[in-house]
């Protein structure tokens, strides 16, 4: 009687479990691991990111009217049998090492067939070097150190612009602007703080200003979230440049701004690389010290004419932060998006055929809610068609007044005044 | 180089320097007092710091005027953290340093999510207040108002806190210093004694934090920008004294300004740290310690 019933249970077993494998062979959902810094120093980076990323997955996942948008059709990743795309969260803390650990984790234990993140460039080498040793693509949405996509790695993508594709559309708008006043930029000051992101960008700044001919009158690189810049600001008032290029975080912004304004010196011009410049935290805190700084941004949300999304996926997002998209939460958007396009089309959640289909990747720009030509990646990885904007903070608000064919106002150029 | 800026980096450093010894006074008065370092001073000050942001974006009372709500808030804070926690950690039998170091770390943890559960992790700011983004200018150098601010009451601070050591009570807090055993055969309640310790710290760290958010941002992760500087303000001064923050903190801030002027910006915290080293190797007790 007991070799019987042992024989049943296992038939019972073998049948109850087939038909669940079979199923299996189309799955429910498609895993992914995003890695952002949810506590600490850049906390609310992270809580905009799940935001701007939900938003996102709703688009791709929900039911609803089609959106002029690359996967805006909704209802799931179609040619996986409409199966839903899920991120997961991991917190890295701002620590490279943390960000290392988790990403690990995501891998092995999640079983996530992607990584997306991290925001801070210190971050993105280590989960960097994770990805590529478990052979997992690792899409970089939102980091913009030009070192990332230079490493020699297989599993590397990059929507976003790097820093050196910024800072080039820097310089071509001081030469612009400079010939269209008749007054030039002539010295810039280098104000970046000491990780990996403020290093790389000044670096490309010194070349791409020597090249220019303009003079780097100072090279300043200060510790990041110091309790005091004060004698900082007096090394930028002493140098007194034509134009301040900093490059770091929200909290470091909102002090430097500060910090010059109780020494009474006003920068003729500021032309930031974004980052917590771009933040509305920042805008906010800095109220009226903040008009008139230019910065870099890979996103214009006043180019709606051109892309007709913006507003639909603005309002999703605002409903959910009671705030606009910026540059960091719409990289996000078009990061997902990109990932989602290239699972749908691979068809399978292999780590390596969805590797394969994010280098065929052609997404035209007015399929995102960017101001690009689209999204296509180099053999290194890195999108080649994310063509940034400079924009210039007018009442509070960020206003695109360059290149031509997307600005709608045109700059106040106070350098030569 | 110009006389300028050097007076202009001097005075910065003699400011925010104040500012740092008033932190780190209520570290020093509650190490002094039970050999407890407090792990989560930095927290507290990031307490104050939205204690009075919440006030001011909800009543508009300036940060000047929110002074006493905020000290005593913050006294309240820190009787009560004394009573739940410390008091407890101080009476277990085995490994009581290491117990005390968790506790207050694990403090420090929990406040630290609490803030971000409930204000966001966003970095926010008070703005229109009096003092808010004013300077004055004397012969080319510019004295920001709101640091100038902080600075007399960091004095006052000090004043009062001496004032609190002359009298009974602060015999009472002398005494238990000395020998906590002996003093409760005189009749003094030692429990009672340290928690009011607590309070009085908390309560130095809250005016602190009212006169920072002035003009200095507060985020959850805030406290640590000025907890590294505060321990390191203690051990300078000496353990327990008061004296020795109030003129540790002035060394540090001139210190870290001047080297922020002739060494790259980003290696500012060298020079404090290696006065640090050198007072640790040549005299471990800290400039005033007694210990």
């Amino acid at each position: 009687m007991k070799h019987i019933a042992a024989a049943v249970a296992a038939l019972l077993i073998a049948f109850g479990i087939t038909p669940a494998r079979a199923q299996n062979a189309a799955p429910k959902e498609v895993l992914v691991g995003a890695i952002y810094p949810l506590t600490g120093n850049a906390a609310q980076i992270g809580a905009d990111a799940r935001m701007a990323i939900d938003v996102i997955t709703e688009v791709i996942n929900g039911q609803h009217a089609p959106m002029p948008l690359a996967m805006g059709g909704g209802g799931g990743l179609a040619n996986l049998g409409g199966a839903k795309l899920r991120v997961v969260f991991a917190d890295h803390q701002n620590d490279p090492q943390k960000a290392r650990a988790e990403a690990e984790r995501l891998i092995t234990q999640d079983k996530v067939v992607a990584l997306i993140g991290s925001y801070t460039s210190a971050t993105a080498v280590t989960i960097s070097q994770v990805a590529e040793r478990y052979e997992i693509p690792y899409l970089s949405m939102d980091n913009s150190s030009p070192s990332l996509h230079r490493r020699g790695l297989k599993w590397f993508f990059r929507t976003s612009p790097h820093d050196e594709m910024f800072t080039q559309a820097m310089f071509d708008f001081f030469a612009e602007t400079g010939k269209k006043t008749g007054r030039p930029v002539r010295s810039v000051a280098l104000f970046y703080e000491d990780s990996i992101f403020g290093t790389d960008s000044s670096n490309v700044q010194k070349k791409l200003a020597e090249a220019a001919g303009i003079k780097v009158a100072a090279d300043i690189k200060y510790r990041a979230n110091s309790p005091s810049l004060s004698a900082e600001a007096q090394r930028l008032r002493a140098a007194n440049a034509d134009v301040l290029m900093p490059s770091g975080y929200t909290s470091d912004a909102i002090l430097i701004l500060r910090s010059m304004q109780e020494i009474g010196y006003k920068p003729r011009a500021i032309m930031a690389q974004a980052a917590g410049y771009q933040e509305q935290a920042f805008l906010t805190a800095s109220g009226p010290l903040a008009e008139g700084i230019f910065s870099r941004s890979s996103f214009a949300l006043d180019a709606e004419k051109s892309r007709p999304a913006i507003g639909t996926i603005n309002a999703m997002f605002r409903a959910k932060a009671g705030k606009d998209l910026n540059d960091n939460t719409s990289r996000q958007i078009v990061g997902v998006q990109t990932l989602a396009d290239a699972i749908n089309r691979a068809g399978s959640t292999k780590p390596e055929d969805i590797r394969r289909a994010l280098t065929a990747t052609d997404i035209p720009g007015d399929q995102t809610i960017m101001p690009w030509k689209g999204v296509k990646f180099d053999e290194m990885g890195q999108n080649q068609n994310a063509t940034p904007v400079i924009q210039q903070v007018v009442n509070g608000m960020y206003r695109t007044v360059y290149p031509a064919d997307v600005a709608v106002m045109e700059p106040t150029w106070n350098v030569g005044r | 180089m110009t006389p300028e800026i050097i007076a202009q980096v001097l005075i910065s450093g003699l400011l925010m320097g104040l500012i740092y010894a008033l932190v780190a006074a209520g570290l020093s008065l509650i190490f002094g007092l039970m050999d407890v370092v407090n792990f989560a001073h930095g927290e507290l000050l990031m307490l104050a710091m939205y204690a009075t942001f919440v006030i001011f974006a909800a009543t508009g009372l300036d940060p000047v005027l929110q002074l006493p709500i905020v000290a005593l808030l913050l006294f309240g804070a820190g009787v009560a953290i004394y009573r739940g926690l410390i008091g407890r950690a101080l009476g277990v039998q085995f490994n009581r340093g290491t117990v005390q170091i968790f506790v207050t770390f694990g403090l420090a943890i929990f406040i630290r999510g609490a803030a971000q559960f409930i204000w966001g992790g966003d970095f926010r700011s008070v703005s229109g207040a009096w003092l808010s983004n004013r300077s004055a200018e004397f012969a080319g150098v510019f004295i920001p108002l709101p640091q100038l601010a902080a600075s007399a009451v960091c004095l006052l601070a000090f004043a009062g806190l001496l004032l609190v050591s002359r009298t009974e009570f602060g015999k009472a807090l002398e005494a238990t210093r000395e020998d906590r055993d002996a003093v409760a055969l005189i009749g003094i309640d030692r429990n009672h004694v340290f928690a009011l310790g607590w309070g009085l710290g908390a309560g130095a760290v809250g005016i602190a934090g009212a006169m920072l958010i002035t003009f200095y941002y507060v985020s959850p992760s805030v406290g640590a920008n000025f907890a590294v500087i505060a321990y390191v303000t203690v051990a300078l001064g000496g353990f327990g004294s008061m004296l020795g923050a109030l003129v540790a903190g002035v060394i540090i801030g001139e210190v870290e300004a001047i080297t922020a002027l002739v060494l790259e910006p980003s290696l500012k915290q060298i020079g404090m740290f290696a006065v640090y080293l050198a007072v640790l190797m040549f005299r471990p007790r800290g400039l005033f310690g007694r210990l």
